[in-house]
C-alpha cells in the first residue's frame, strides 16, 4: 500500500551513488506479489470538521503492473463504494469506480487526476503506483526529517506522463531506504506534502502503517492508518477486473 | 430655444390637454414596445445568465441537440490533446412539489471532475460529508441546493426534497447547499446539482449526456480546438460557446419579438398620425403669430426650426413617458411572457425581476422623437412656407387646395397599382410587404377623398336625424378635410388592423382544430410530464409491451419528439412508426401521393415534412434533406407534405425506426394509446396507473385533455394578438378624443359665432356630438374595408413568414359587428368633454379666438 499511496513512492539505496539507482534499489526493496489491509481514514477539515472512513485494500502484482481495488466499507452512506486501480509501465493508470446503489461504474478520466479523491487530501493521481521509469531524478543533498538522515531527491515526471505536479522532492532514509517525505509542487508552489511514519518490518518489508497528506491550498490535512497488513497473500487476477469490481 | 421658451411654451401652456394627447400616442407606441420587448428579454436575459452561470469556466460546448449522445463521446472528447477538462452534463426541469415553488433545474453532473469548471462554493453542513463527493455519489438521492432555494423552503442539510422522477414522486436528501454565487443564482435560484449518473436514472435519460462542458489548455486556440472536435464528432454535433447557446433561443422566440415590432411600430405609427395632425392644425391657428414672426425678420428656417423643436420635445416626453410606461407593462407581462416561452418554445427559465437595457430604452427614446419628428415635418414646412401678408388677415384660413387633392388622388392610384403588381408578380416575401405597406399608403393618400365622399353620402342621414345640427356636423366636417382625414385615418388604421388580426386569429383558430380533429385521434396518451412540449423525461421503449398488456388497449404508439439541428435550425422532429400512424391518422397531405409517400416514410426511405415546416424553410415535395446523426448524414427525400402543426416552427416526420438506428436512442416522449371498441377512457386510465403508476413517472391524459391543452396553449399564444387588439381600439379611441379636442379648439371662433347669432348650447353640443359620431361611423366603414385587405396580407404574412400556417380567408364578421357599438359609444363619449368645453367657454374670448 505504501507504493500505492506514495504516487511518487521512493525508496533507498545505501551504498548507490547515482540518484536514480537510489530509487531503482528503493522501489526493487519494497516489491511484494500482492498486498492487503484495512484502512482508517481521517479528514480534518480546515473548519475543525473530522470525518472518519475505513476501507479494504487489496494489490496484485507491483508497481507499472499492479492492480488494487479498494473498498468503502464505512460509514453506511459510502459502504460498497469501489475503486479499480490499473497501473501501466509507460503511462498513467486506468481507474473505474463504482457505486452499488447506483449500480454503475465510472470512468475516472485522466484529466480529473488532480481532483481530490472522495474528500480527502489525495488526488487521485497519488493514488497511481509509478514505476521509476516515469520520472528524471536529481540528488539535492542530504537532511534531516524526524531525526533521520535522508537523501533529499528531486523528481520531475518525463515527457510521456502526464502529472499535474510538475516536481517533487522525495526524502528518503538512508538507513532503511524507506521514503519518509514528498513534497509535491506544481510551478515551484507546493501543493502536497505526504509525510510517512510508524515505519515496521513486515514480510522483511520497511512499511510505514501511519500517512498523513497536509494540502496547501485547503490547510487540511488527512491520515491514513494501515491495519491488519499483510504482503503476498495469495489472489487471483480475475478479481481485479471491472466484473469483480460490479460484483462487489 | 429662445423662440421655444418665448412663442411654443404659452401656446403649449394654453393648449395642454391637446398637447398631451397629441404626445399620447407616442407614449403608447414607446410603451409598448418597450414593455414587450423588455418582458421578453427579461426572461431570456435570466436565461442567457443561467447558461453563463451554469456554464462556469467553460469555453465550448458540445451537444446534439436535444436528442443527447451516447457516454462513449466523452472519452473522445477527453482525449483532444488541447482539452484541459471535460465534463458532461444533463440539465431537466422538474416539479420539486414543494409549495409555491414551481420547477427547479436539475444540473447533472460529475462532481469528480466538474469542479475543473464550476466552484460550487458549498457553505454549510459538514465539511467532511457535504463537501464530500463520495457521499454525494454514493448517494442517488443527493442533491445540492442553493441558499436561496433553502432559505426559501426552510431547508438546511439533511432536509428532504419531493421532486417527480421517472420512478415516480422521490425524495431527495439535501447534502449540500451553495453560497450566493454566479451559479447558484442561475434560473432564478431554484437550482439543484445531482450525480449525472444518478440524474440519468431518476430522468429515464439511458447511458446518455445532453452536453459536454469544457475548457481548452493554456496556448490552445479555442476556435481551433472548436473545429478539431466538430471535425471528430462530425456534423451532428454542435461544438460551441455558452454564449452561443443562450443565443440559439432568441431565434426559437423570433416570431414573438417580430410580434412585439408589429404592435409597437403600429402604435407608433398610428401617433404619428396624431402628432401630424395636430401640428396641422396647430401651424393653421398659429399662422398670425407666424406671420407676426415673419413680419419681424424671422426667416422660413427659423420656423421650421421652431416648430421641428416642438417636435423633437414632444417626442422627449413621449417617449419618457413610454418609457416609464413601458417598464410598467414589461413588470405585469413578465409572468406572461416567461410562461409562453416555456410552453411555446420550450424555454425553461423564470424571470424574477425585469432587466432594463440601457440600449433598448435609448432606442425606445430615439424611436419616439423620430416619429415625433417625421411627422411634424411636413406642418413645420407649411409652417415656414406661410406668406406673412395672408397670414395676419384674419379668419383666412388656408384650406387643401384642389390641385394638392387631384396630386394626391394621381399618387394614390399610382401606388394602388404598385402595390397590386407586387401582389400579382411576387416572387418573395418582401414583395408581400412591399404591396402591403404600398396598399396602405395608397388607403392613407385616399383617405381625404374618400372621407368627403363618405361624409357627403352621409349628409342626407345626418340632416334627417336632426335638420340643424346634422347639416352643421357634416358641412364642418366637410369643410375641414384635413382635420377631418388626419382623425379618420387614424381610426381607419386602428380598425383595420383589429380585423386583421381578428380575421387571422379565428383562421388560425379553425385550421388548428380541422389539424386536431383528424391528427389528434388517440384515446390516450402516455406522457412524461403534464406539459406535452417538456422533454426533459423519457420513457424506455420496453413500456409500450407493458402497455399493450393492459384490459381494453388495442394499440400501442411510441413517438420520440426531439428538436434536431437540420439546415442550421433547431427543427422539431416527430419519429414514429408511421406505418401505424397512416393506419391510424392519415395527415391530409397540401403535396404528395398519400399512399406512396406514406409507405416510403414507414420503409425509413423519406421523410414528411410538415406543411408549415416547407412554407417557412422553402422546402418542397422531392427536396432531399441533409440530417446529420451521430451515426453520418441522412439524406432523405422529402416524399410528402402534410398538414401538422405539432410545432410552431414547422416539423419533420420520421420513421422511428430510422430515428433508433441513427440517433442510438430508443426512449419514448409519448405514448399514443388506441383503445378496443367499448372500452371505458377512465377504466383503462385507471389500469395503467395502477399497472405501471408506481413504477414511474407517467401522465395519462384523455383526448379531450389533450385538446384542452392544444388549445391552452394557443389562447396562451393568442394573447399577444389580444394586446395588439387593446392597443388598436385604445389608439382607435385616442385617436378620436384627440381630433375633437383639436377640432373644438380650431373652432372656437365659428362656434362663438353660431352662438352669438342664436345658436342653443344644445345644438351646439348636439352637433359636435354628431360630428363624433360621423367620424367614427366614417372611420369604421374606411377602417373595414381596410381591414379586410390587410387580413388578406396579413393571412399571407402569417402563412409564409411567422407560423406557416395556410389560412383560409374568412371576413371576422362578428368582430366588425362587435365594432360599431364599441366606436360610436367611443366617439360619443369622446365628444362630451369637447362639447361641454365649446359650450361653456367665454363668447367674447370664443369670438376673438385666432
Amino acid at each position: 500500500m505504501n507504493r500505492f499511496v506514495f504516487g511518487l513512492v521512493v525508496l533507498g539505496l545505501a551504498q548507490a551513488q547515482d540518484v536514480r539507482q537510489i530509487v531503482a534499489e528503493s522501489q526493487k526493496r519494497s516489491q511484494s506479489k500482492s498486498e492487503q489491509y484495512e484502512g482508517t481514514i481521517e479528514v480534518f477539515g480546515s473548519s475543525n470538521k473530522v470525518s472518519l472512513k475505513h476501507w479494504e485494500f487489496e494489490r496484485i502484482g507491483s508497481f507499472g503492473v499492479s492492480k488494487s481495488i479498494l473498498r468503502f466499507t464505512a460509514p453506511a452512506e459510502v459502504k460498497g463504494v469501489a475503486l479499480l486501480i490499473v497501473n501501466h509501465p509507460d503511462r498513467s493508470s486506468d481507474q473505474w469506480m463504482w457505486t452499488p446503489a447506483l449500480e454503475r461504474d465510472r470512468h475516472i478520466a485522466l484529466q480529473d487526476r488532480s481532483t481530490r479523491f472522495f474528500g480527502t487530501d489525495f488526488s487521485f493521481e497519488d493514488l497511481e503506483e509509478r514505476d521509476v521509469n516515469q520520472f528524471d531524478y536529481k540528488l539535492l543533498g542530504e537532511e534531516l526529517v524526524d531525526g533521520q538522515q535522508c537523501w533529499k531527491i528531486e523528481s520531475k515526471p518525463k515527457e510521456a506522463k502526464s502529472s499535474q505536479y510538475t516536481s517533487a522532492v522525495l526524502f528518503i532514509r538512508k538507513d532503511i531506504y524507506v521514503g519518509i517525505q514528498i513534497e509535491s509542487y506544481a510551478k515551484d508552489k507546493l501543493v502536497r506534502r505526504i509525510r510517512y511514519s510508524d515505519i515496521q518490518k513486515l514480510d522483511d518489508i520497511w512499511t510505514a502503517r501511519t500517512i498523513e497528506v497536509y494540502d496547501a491550498n485547503r490547510k487540511s490535512r488527512t491520515v491514513l492508518k494501515l491495519e491488519k497488513l499483510k504482503y503476498n497473500v495469495p489472489m487471483k487476477d480475475e478479481n481485479f477486473t471491472l466484473e469483480a469490481l460490479r460484483r462487489g | 430655444m429662445i423662440l421655444l421658451k418665448l412663442i411654443s411654451w404659452p401656446y403649449i401652456r394654453k393648449h395642454l390637454l391637446r398637447w398631451m394627447l397629441t404626445i399620447a400616442g407616442i407614449v403608447l407606441g414607446v410603451a409598448v414596445f418597450l414593455g414587450m420587448h423588455t418582458a421578453n428579454q427579461s426572461v431570456l436575459y435570466a436565461f442567457r445568465q443561467t447558461v453563463d452561470r451554469i456554464a462556469g469556466s467553460t469555453q465550448l460546448q458540445v451537444s446534439a441537440s436535444e436528442t443527447g449522445f451516447d457516454e462513449s463521446v466523452l472519452e473522445r472528447v477527453q482525449s483532444v490533446p488541447e482539452v484541459r477538462a471535460a465534463a458532461p452534463v444533463i440539465e431537466a426541469s422538474v416539479n420539486t412539489g414543494l409549495k409555491g415553488q414551481g420547477n427547479i433545474l436539475i444540473l447533472g453532473v460529475d462532481m469528480t471532475g466538474d469542479r475543473n469548471l464550476r466552484d460550487y462554493e458549498l457553505e454549510s453542513g459538514e465539511a467532511g460529508i457535504v463537501d464530500d463527493p463520495l457521499v454525494f455519489l454514493a448517494q442517488p438521492d443527493s442533491i445540492i441546493v442553493t441558499d436561496t432555494f433553502a432559505r426559501q423552503n426552510q431547508l438546511g442539510i439533511g432536509s428532504k426534497v419531493p421532486m417527480s422522477t421517472m420512478e415516480g414522486e422521490k425524495l431527495f436528501t439535501v447534502r449540500g447547499i451553495m453560497k450566493s454565487s454566479g451559479l447558484s443564482s442561475a434560473f432564478g435560484g431554484n437550482l439543484a446539482i445531482m450525480d449525472i449518473y444518478a440524474t440519468q436514472k431518476v430522468f429515464g435519460r439511458g447511458r446518455r449526456f445532453d452536453r459536454i462542458d469544457l475548457t481548452v489548455k493554456d496556448g490552445a486556440r479555442v476556435e481551433d480546438v472548436k473545429k478539431k472536435i466538430e471535425g471528430m464528432l462530425g456534423p451532428s454535433f454542435q461544438v460551441e460557446s455558452p454564449s452561443a447557446r443562450g443565443g440559439q433561443f432568441e431565434s426559437i422566440s423570433h416570431v414573438y419579438a417580430l410580434t412585439a415590432n408589429i404592435t409597437s411600430a403600429f402604435a407608433l405609427f398610428i401617433g404619428m398620425f396624431l402628432i401630424y395632425n395636430t401640428f396641422q392644425i396647430s401651424v393653421t391657428q398659429r399662422r398670425s403669430e407666424i406671420g407676426i414672426l415673419r413680419a419681424l425678420g424671422a426667416t422660413r428656417g427659423q420656423i421650421r426650426t421652431l416648430f421641428m423643436g416642438e417636435s423633437v420635445l414632444a417626442g422627449l416626453i413621449g417617449s419618457t413617458l413610454g418609457v416609464l410606461l413601458g417598464i410598467g407593462i414589461a413588470r405585469l407581462m413578465l409572468g406572461y411572457i416567461g410562461s409562453l416561452l416555456g410552453e411555446v418554445f420550450g424555454i425553461a427559465e423564470k424571470a424574477k425581476e425585469i432587466s432594463t437595457n440601457p440600449a433598448l430604452i435609448l432606442f425606445a427614446i430615439v424611436l419616439g422623437v423620430i416619429t415625433s419628428v417625421v411627422a411634424a415635418f411636413i406642418p413645420a414646412r407649411n409652417a415656414a412656407r406661410v406668406d406673412p401678408v395672408q397670414a395676419l388677415q384674419k379668419g383666412k384660413y388656408q384650406q387643401m387646395s384642389a390641385g394638392e387633392n387631384r396630386v394626391r388622388r394621381i399618387t394614390a392610384f399610382v401606388i394602388a397599382i404598385l402595390g397590386v403588381a407586387c401582389l400579382v408578380f411576387r416572387q418573395s416575401h418582401g414583395l408581400v410587404y412591399a404591396g402591403d405597406a404600398l396598399t396602405l399608403l395608397a388607403a392613407l393618400l385616399l383617405t381625404p377623398t374618400v372621407a368627403q365622399l363618405v361624409v357627403q353620402a352621409l349628409r342626407p342621414l345626418l340632416r334627417w336625424v336632426r335638420p340643424v345640427e346634422g347639416t352643421l356636423a357634416a358641412d364642418s366636417l366637410l369643410q375641414a378635410p384635413r382635420r377631418t382625414s388626419g382623425a379618420v385615418a387614424a381610426l381607419m388604421l386602428s380598425l383595420a388592423l383589429v380585423v386583421a388580426l381578428g380575421g387571422m386569429t379565428r383562421a388560425s383558430y379553425g385550421s388548428i382544430l380541422n389539424w386536431l380533429s383528424v391528427a389528434l385521434n388517440p384515446d390516450l396518451f402516455i406522457s412524461t410530464s403534464e406539459s406535452l412540449t417538456t422533454r426533459g423525461f423519457r420513457f424506455p421503449e420496453s413500456m409500450g409491451p407493458q402497455l399493450s398488456g393492459v384490459s381494453g388497449v388495442a394499440d400501442v404508439q411510441g413517438v420520440r419528439i426531439a428538436r434536431i439541428q437540420v439546415r442550421g435550425m433547431q427543427t422539431i422532429f416527430v419519429a414514429a412508426d408511421i406505418a401505424a400512424l397512416s393506419r391510424r391518422a392519415t395527415l391530409p397531405p397540401t403535396a404528395g401521393n398519400t399512399a406512396e409517400m406514406y409507405r416510403l416514410a414507414s420503409q425509413g426511405k423519406a421523410v414528411l415534412i410538415s406543411d408549415n415546416y416547407a412554407l417557412l424553410r422553402g422546402v418542397k415535395l422531392g427536396d432531399v434533406l441533409d440530417i446529420a446523426s451521430p451515426r453520418g448524414v441522412l439524406h432523405l427525400p422529402v416524399a410528402g407534405v402534410v398538414v401538422d402543426y405539432s410545432d410552431q416552427q414547422g416539423s419533420i416526420l420520421l420513421d422511428r425506426s430510422v430515428y433508433k438506428r441513427y440517433w442510438d436512442d430508443s426512449t419514448v416522449n409519448l405514448f399514443r394509446v388506441f383503445l378496443t371498441p367499448g372500452a371505458s377512457e377512465t377504466d383503462v386510465k385507471r389500469r395503467i396507473l395502477e399497472a405501471l403508476g408506481n413504477q414511474r413517472r407517467l401522465f395519462v391524459l384523455t383526448n379531450r385533455e389533450v385538446r384542452q391543452y392544444i388549445m391552452r396553449l394557443t389562447d396562451q399564444w393568442f394573447g399577444i394578438t389580444y394586446v395588439q387588439i387593446a392597443v388598436a381600439v385604445l389608439v382607435a379611441v385616442l385617436g378620436i378624443v384627440n381630433t375633437l379636442t383639436v377640432s373644438i379648439t380650431d373652432r372656437r371662433r365659428e362656434l362663438g359665432v353660431l352662438q352669438a347669432v342664436g345658436g342653443l348650447r344644445n345644438q351646439i353640443r348636439r352637433t359636435i356630438w354628431l360630428e363624433a359620431l360621423t367620424i367614427g361611423l366614417v372611420g369604421l366603414i374606411l377602417g373595414l374595408a381596410l381591414g379586410a385587405l390587410q387580413l388578406y396580407f396579413g393571412l399571407r404574412i402569417t402563412g409564409e413568414d411567422l407560423a406557416g400556417l395556410r389560412l383560409n380567408y374568412e371576413y371576422p364578421y362578428e368582430i366588425s359587428l362587435m365594432l360599431l357599438p364599441v366606436i360610436l359609444l367611443a366617439a360619443f363619449l369622446s365628444a362630451i368633454g369637447p362639447a361641454e368645453s365649446a359650450v361653456h367657454g367665454s363668447l367674447v374670448e370664443a369670438l376673438e379666438y385666432e
